[in-house]
Formats: structure tokens, C-alpha cells, sequence
């Protein structure tokens, strides 16, 4: 069925520029044939792998020619596995027993990628190895996997959603993305607000677009429009401080000595998150309280001025800390992580409080300290009794667990502060996998049900005395956190390249606005209409 | 006759993808046979960059290096340029 011009398709846009270009379809792989056996004889199919595996190599000298530098001693280090003799040897004798090529070396693969499985200094490797594999059986298959995309023109991508190795090939003909699934924190999104290039993600309208149409890619209108020119793209707000403070301090979230410098130099107001498992994830061997410590003091040193909210470890079996034995789970965002580890690992715990406490006096810096994965009351009080014992910290705890949410009340008296990752109270509240490409739209910010979970722990928080904060990724967009200003949240805490812009849009209106713009918001029972609330309530500032 | 030697992994990611590299190179450019392992009984060969990396070496580990050759002083060369490669 052929679009009219003028249809508007609706999606979640990344990015606050526009772009008008033709549209270059990407069809999904055919899928890899299932791994069989053949009566070609090894002779035959080590002949055919050979052919292959010397076809892929050539593409990756190409891909390390354009490369060059650094990402040319990749390509070489990727062609090393690749032809690497023992592989070939594994893959042999799968084909002396019958199989097919491409079903002895994906086997051969499997084989090694095993042996190096469950050491952290092998992911990537095992990855590379996978996706090598996959470029083998492809070629064999006579799959095409490279997108061929030309080098010039103004191209408009339209596909199910991109893989790295797909990103990696775009031209700088690519004027704009469109994808029909895939949500605003999947990899296509990332790197397109990082290039700079114009998105539209999870517009499932989009698979009825053609090669060749012309459309208008408007991310700040969360749409595509076919046919459409520059004139129709939605304008993104400009902020105009008119106070001199945010109506509430904007922190800085962290997670490096580098991220607390960068945060030190825009207008931070102190940091909002440390998180502080980035220290421990290529640690072997757990470090001790004295080399903690350093590490800690360096980073307190460095940081913003005003108060320092520091995350306890928030680590799980998906982002496993090598000296934490954590083993295998089904599910590990539903498993032992964050606060939960202290059943097995309290020494731990005790450790990372105990070096925090020496950062603290050493520093002299406002430090406070709060638990990941609380679920209960008991939960809340058992970490803040803890942490008081230890240090001078503000105890407080994360919100990130619906039934947490719904007990924000009874944490008067047994917190001094909460503070609620939104990223992860959208997976639960929603039931939605965040890696999930095709659940991206219940991930937005903008759900009602999410909104209106915000605001009844934001009353919480007035009616008990407890400041709640919010330092998910919805802090950083500048229109957002002046709902959950006016939803009553205290403070918000963005990455060191938002601070700014969501700093200058907390100076561009009063509280009152803010609240009354929150209200109208709050009335919105689709995602879209809560958007169209806030833009609409913003521009009659 | 073979010369062996051993070394040491100083690398402070033990031996990961990229000496694991550079070691095949050499062997491969130089042709040479080259066996590498923990002890005498479980050498894999040099020429595979993912059988030295399944030997999971930490740092600190040492490691017994095998060369079939006649010529001592090109054995210790040998082993030698391997040494360099785990200093990381």
C-alpha cells in the first residue's frame, strides 16, 4: 500500500534536528541456513571454507583500509581469528564427520568461544568471533550482510533497527534513520544522537515506505513525513533562562575520575549519581579499602561542588564484577544484584562504605550514600542502619522497584533522601525488557503510567520530608525535568553534557508554571498527548 | 632437538587477544615451530591466537616456551621476542 504525501508517521524521535532525504530501504538478512550435513565430501566443503574464510578476510583488509590508525590493528587482530589455523583444524574434523562448511566452522566457533566464555577479558573477542562466523556461513550461503550504501547523496535509512555492524557501514550519505522497531536507549538511537544524524525509532508505520520517497525525518515532532519539506519540521523549544537558579538544583551524574571533571566544569550542582561499579568491573581481584579509598578521594576531589550522592555497587550476573562470584542466571535483571548482594558479599559492602567514609574525611566533601534493587521497607532500613553505622553520610535508597514505589510513604523516619532511576522503574513498572528492541515505546519517559507513578512518590516526599530526586535518563531531556519540577521532585541529576541545557530550561519558567504545566501533563492518558501537554504548555511561557 | 625456555606473563590483562596476536605473527612470518604451555604437558601450538588465549595465562604466570630447532642461540631469540610481547 503506497503512502500519501502528507501522511505523518508517528514514532519516537532521537535528536532535535531535522533532515529531508530519499528513503534507501535495508532489508533484514535472510536468515542463515539451519547447520546440516552434506554429501559433498570434506574435500570439497574444506575448499569451499577456505574460499570463504579468504573472501571475509579481504573485506575486513577493506574495512581496515577506509578504517585506518587504531581501527586498522583491529581489523588485523579480527583477521588473526579468523584464519586462525587451530579454528580451521576443529572445523575439519566437523567436516571429516559430514557437515557442511558452514556448520562446522559456526560449530568450530561455538567450540572456542566456549573455552573462552565467562572471563571478562573475552567478551568482546567472543563477540567478534560470533559475528566473524556469521560473515562465513553468510558468504558461503551467498547472503548478502554488507549494505553497500553509496557515499553520496541524501539518504534516508529506513530498516527493522541497525546492529553495530551495520552502523559501522554507514556512508555520510546518511542524512537520516528511521527504524520500525528498536526504542530511544537502543544502539541505533546512541549513535545517532552521538553522530549527530536526525532518528525515528519504533515507526512501525515506516515498513510501508518505498526506496526512493522522499520524506522529512522530525525527530522533535516524534514523526516522518512523506513528502514533507524542511518548513513542516517541528522546532524544538529554546529555553531562555529567566532566573538566575533552576527552580531545583540540577546535578551531574558520574562514573569516572573523567566524568567528575567534566561535570565540575558546567554548572553543576554537585552530583546527583556516582556509580561506582565502573571501579570494580576489570578488577580481578578485590581491591582493598586503602586503594579504594585513593580512587574514591581522587574522584571526590575532582568533583562538582555541592553535595556527592554516591551509588553503591549495582552490579548482577549480566554485569558481573570478576571477584564477586555471581554464576549464571535466567534473568539477571530480575536476579541477585544491587542491594540483594549483600546476602553473599556483605564484607563487601562494608568495604566500599568503609573506603567511602575515609574518601569522605579526607575530602571534606557532603558525601551521601544510597542502596540499588531496594524492594522493601526492611530492605531500606537494614542498609540505612548499616550505612550510619559506618559513616556521616544522608542514607537514602534507589527507586527502581514498583513495590518500592508503592511504600514511598513508609520510608519517613528510615531514609533521609530517595532517588529514582527512571530507566529501570520503566522496565518493571512496564514488565519491558530495556534490551528488548521491540518494547522501545513503553520505555518512553512520556507514559502516563510512568509519569503518574513519579508524582505519588513525589508526594510522598512532601508529605514525609524525604527530598526525591530523579537521575534516569528522562533528567536529561531539558522539557522533561520541568514536569518533574513541577510533579514536586526536588532535584535532577543529568549526564555532564546535558547539565547545561536542562539547567538553563529550569531557569526558564517559575515553580507555579512548572506545577501548572505538571497538572496538564498529568491529565494526558496516551505518551504522545502527555508530550503535546508539555510543548504546548511550554510555549505559552 | 628443541630449545625451551620459560616466561613470564607481565601483561596486566594476562595474555589477551592482542599479544596473543602479535605472537602468531612472528611465528607465522618467521615460520618457525613453536609450542607454548603451562608445563610440558599441555602445550598448544604458537600459531593460534585462540589456543593461546584458551589457555586463560594470568599475570604473573609463567609459561614454558618450546622450539623445535637445532640453533640455540635462534631458540633464545625466539623466546625472547615472545617475553617482549607479554610486557603489554
Amino acid at each position: 500500500m503506497a503512502l500519501s504525501s502528507g501522511a505523518a508517521l508517528k514514532g519516537l524521535g532521537v535528536g532535535l534536528n531535522s533532515s529531508v532525504g530519499q528513503v534507501w530501504k535495508v532489508k533484514p538478512h535472510a536468515a542463515l541456513p539451519a547447520r546440516a550435513k552434506t554429501a559433498n565430501g570434506a574435500e570439497v566443503e574444506a575448499q569451499s571454507l577456505k574460499a570463504s574464510i579468504s573472501a571475509v578476510a579481504r573485506d575486513l583488509d577493506q574495512l581496515g583500509e577506509k578504517a585506518g590508525g587504531t581501527s586498522a590493528e583491529i581489523f588485523e587482530a579480527l583477521k588473526f581469528l579468523l584464519e586462525d589455523d587451530e579454528l580451521f583444524e576443529v572445523a575439519s574434523a566437523h567436516m571429516d564427520d559430514g557437515w557442511s562448511a558452514a556448520a562446522a566452522y559456526g560449530m568450530a566457533v561455538d567450540e572456542f568461544g566456549e573455552l573462552l566464555g565467562g572471563d571478562p577479558t573475552f567478551v568482546e573477542r567472543v563477540a567478534d568471533l560470533q559475528d566473524l562466523s556469521k560473515r562465513v556461513q553468510a558468504h558461503l550461503a551467498g547472503i548478502e550482510l554488507s549494505l553497500n550504501l553509496p557515499e553520496s547523496g541524501n539518504l534516508v535509512l529506513v530498516g527493522e533497527d541497525f546492529s553495530p555492524a551495520d552502523t559501522a557501514q554507514f556512508t555520510p550519505a546518511v542524512i537520516g534513520v528511521v527504524t520500525t522497531k528498536g526504542g530511544p536507549t537502543s544502539h541505533t538511537s546512541i549513535i545517532c544522537r552521538s553522530r549527530g544524524i536526525p532518528a525515528v525509532v519504533s515507526c512501525g508505520d515506516a515498513a510501508q515506505l518505498e526506496t526512493g520517497d522522499s520524506v522529512l525525518v522530525d525527530p522533535v515532532g516524534d514523526r516522518v513525513v512523506v513528502g514533507g519539506d524542511a518548513s513542516l519540521a517541528t522546532q524544538s523549544i529554546t529555553f531562555v533562562a529567566i532566573n538566575d537558579e533552576p527552580i531545583i538544583p540540577v546535578r551531574s551524574n558520574i562514573g569516572t575520575k573523567a566524568d567528575a571533571e567534566a561535570a565540575a566544569k558546567t554548572g553543576a550542582d554537585g552530583v546527583g549519581l556516582f556509580r561506582t561499579e565502573l571501579l570494580y568491573l576489570s578488577e580481578k581481584t578485590q581491591p582493598s579499602v586503602e586503594q579504594q579509598t585513593a580512587a574514591y578521594s581522587e574522584i571526590l576531589a575532582a568533583a562538582p561542588s555541592g553535595p556527592i550522592v554516591v551509588r553503591t555497587i549495582d552490579a548482577g550476573s549480566d554485569k558481573p564484577v570478576p571477584f564477586l562470584d555471581m554464576g549464571h542466571e535466567e534473568n539477571p535483571s530480575l536476579g541477585v544484584r544491587g542491594y540483594r548482594l549483600i546476602v553473599e558479599h556483605r564484607a563487601f559492602i562494608e568495604d566500599q562504605l568503609k573506603s567511602l567514609e575515609a574518601a569522605r574525611q579526607a575530602t571534606g566533601r557532603e558525601v551521601w550514600v544510597m542502596a540499588p534493587m531496594i524492594a522493601t521497607v526492611q530492605e531500606a532500613a537494614d542498609f540505612c542502619n548499616l550505612a550510619r553505622s559506618i559513616g556521616s553520610f544522608k542514607v537514602g535508597i534507589m527507586i527502581e522497584t514498583p513495590s518500592i514505589a508503592v511504600l514511598a510513604n513508609d520510608l519517613a523516619g528510615v531514609v533521609d533522601f530517595v532517588s529514582i532511576g527512571t530507566n529501570d522503574l520503566s522496565q518493571y513498572l512496564f514488565a519491558a525488557d530495556r534490551m528488548n528492541p521491540a518494547l522501545g515505546t513503553l520505555l518512553t519517559p512520556w507514559q502516563p503510567g510512568l509519569i503518574r507513578t513519579l508524582a505519588r512518590i513525589a508526594d510522598a516526599g512532601n508529605a514525609t520530608g524525604i527530598s526525591v530526586g530523579v537521575c534516569g535518563e528522562s533528567a536529561s531531556d531539558p522539557t522533561f525535568a520541568v514536569v518533574l519540577a513541577g510533579l514536586g521532585i526536588t532535584s535532577v541529576s543529568a549526564s555532564p553534557s546535558q547539565v547545561d541545557v536542562v539547567k538553563t530550561a529550569l531557569s526558564s519558567v517559575d515553580l507555579a508554571k512548572a506545577k501548572e504545566i505538571a497538572n496538564s501533563v498529568l491529565a494526558a492518558t496516551s505518551p504522545e498527548a502527555a508530550k503535546a501537554a508539555a510543548l504546548d504548555g511550554l510555549a505559552s511561557a | 632437538m628443541a630449545y625451551q625456555a620459560e616466561v613470564v606473563v607481565l601483561d596486566p590483562i594476562g595474555l589477551h587477544a592482542r599479544p596473543a596476536g602479535q605472537i602468531v605473527k612472528f611465528v607465522k612470518e618467521g615460520a618457525h615451530d613453536v609450542k607454548i604451555g603451562p608445563n610440558a604437558d599441555e602445550l598448544v601450538a604458537g600459531n593460534s591466537a585462540l589456543r593461546l588465549m584458551a589457555m586463560r595465562a594470568t599475570t604473573g604466570s609463567t609459561l614454558l616456551v618450546v622450539v623445535e630447532t637445532d640453533d640455540d642461540s635462534l631458540g633464545k631469540s625466539i623466546v625472547d621476542q615472545i617475553q617482549e610481547f607479554l610486557k603489554g
